[in-house]
Formats: C-alpha cells, structure tokens, sequence
C-alpha cells in the first residue's frame, strides 16, 4: 500500500516537474509546480512529517504559487513579451545528458549507506515536539530568520515604490 | 518494499534537483528560472525530511522550516524584482538582468 502511493506520489512530482521545465507559457508552468508541491506534500506525509505536509501544503501551495500566478496574471504577459527560445527542446536534452552521470555518482555514494528505516516514535513529527526543538535548540536560527523576512519585506517595498515619488 | 529504506525517497529527490538546476541553466524566462529554483529547495526538503526519519531526530525538520521560510522571503524580493524590470523593458527574458551590472541607469 505504502508502495503504491509511494510511486504514485513520485511519478506525479517527476510529471509536474518536467512539465514545469518544459511548457512554454509561465502560467502552465506554475500549474505544473503546483502538482508537483502537493505531490511532494504527500510523500511528507508517508515519511511521517504531519506538520511538515501542511506547512507545505498551506504556505507553499496555497501562498507562494498563489502569489506566483497572481503575479502572472498582474503582468498580462502576451506571446511577444515571451523570450523567444527555438533551440530548448535540445538544450533541455543535451543539458539532461550532461547531468546523469554527476547523478549516478552520488546515488551510488548514497547506495553504499545502509538506509534501513527504524520505527519512529508515536509523536513524531507533530506540532508539539517540532515546537519543543525548534525553541530550544534552534533558538537564534529562529530569531535570525524573522531578520531576514524583515530585510525581504523592505527590500520589496523599496523595489515597489514609485520611481518620482 | 521500496518504502523500507529511505533510498528511494533521495532518488526522487535527486531527480528532482536535477530538473531544477537543468531549468535554471537552459531557460530564458525568468519565471520559469525562479519557479526551477523553488523546486530544487523542495528537493533539499524532501531530503531532510527523509534524513531526518532516518535518524529519529525533528532537528532536520527545523532545518526544512528554515528553509521554507527562506523561500518565501525570496518570493517577495523576487518577484518584486520582476514586477519592475517587466514595467520597464516589456520582457521576461532573462539577459535583462545584465542591466544590473552596468553603471548608468537605464
């Protein structure tokens, strides 16, 4: 059972990520991406990451894409603002050529490593204990990221701003 | 049982990672670049994930917050960013942003 979903999970995940490199029109693309998001949100869940899977699902699908596409939408992009790229489909290929064998190593690396899933314990994954590491021992990572979204939330509002303003 | 080791899930997160870095390297659109980097910090959570059922310990999932959080502040710079240069050049091709590194203002 846990098998199947796992392929399936996976296959989707792949499908919208091939889909996301390959289609032309940006808004194609984000719909792509969101398959593979909710797909990737799924596998959380069979490795037992509850709260993970619905962070994924609720700020990564429902806020990041949602942006996205509604960024898209803002810009009404037609046909000639797209660059013109003739030769993807070839660079796309030789590019994936180029890739396998870099990958074929470090799955090998990988492969020597005995992966061998234990059980883990009952809680593991929710809302409580992720909270109890996340404040205790991840204290000033913490702290350091509500910095960096204050820096992003200027960053955006000074690129945003009216030029002769 | 595919499911027993964690194997299978870092496959699928290298492919993954793959197809992000072919996008970031073989496309013109900036969208689709930005959407391809996205997906390989999605990759890098799937791994962690992964890892951290291998060892029975939540600080890896902390990490995979992290960078959660990240990607999202990204959205918001990047995409701002695109918003003005779309404004001003009419385009999404990404050689625009070669404009960057030049002294007047264009």
């Amino acid at each position: 059972m846990m098998d199947i979903l796992f392929l399936l999970l996976s296959f989707f995940a792949i499908l919208g990520a091939v889909g996301m490199v390959s289609l032309h029109q940006p808004v194609h693309s984000a719909l792509s991406l969101i398959l593979t998001i909710i797909a990737m949100a799924g596998l959380f869940a069979l490795l037992s990451a509850s709260f993970l899977f619905m962070v994924q699902i609720i700020i990564y699908a429902g806020a990041i894409l949602t942006l996205f596409i509604f960024i898209i939408m803002f810009l009404n992009i037609k046909e000639a603002n797209l660059p013109k790229e003739p030769n993807k489909n070839i660079s796309l290929f030789l590019g994936s050529l180029v890739l396998l064998p870099i990958n074929f190593l470090i799955l090998r690396a990988f492969y020597k490593m005995p992966l061998h899933v234990k059980e883990v314990s009952s809680d593991f994954g929710k809302i409580k204990p992720l909270g109890m590491e996340l404040f205790t021992h991840w204290l000033l990572p913490f702290e350091l990221i509500s910095i960096l979204l204050l820096v992003a939330l200027i960053g955006a509002v000074v690129f945003g701003r009216k030029e002769d303003a | 049982m595919i499911t027993h080791s964690i194997f299978a899930y870092i496959v699928v997160a290298m492919i993954l990672f793959s197809i992000g870095l072919l996008g970031v390297i073989s496309r013109k659109n900036i969208f689709v670049i930005y959407m391809s980097i996205e997906l390989m910090l999605n990759a890098i959570n799937l791994i962690f994930v992964a890892l951290s059922n291998y060892h029975n310990d939540m600080g890896s999932q902390v990490m995979a917050m992290m960078v959660i959080a990240i990607a999202a502040a990204e959205a918001g710079v990047f995409l701002s960013l695109i918003v003005v240069l779309y404004r001003r050049k009419k385009s999404l091709d990404s050689d625009l942003f070669r404009t960057l590194s030049q002294k007047e203002a264009v």
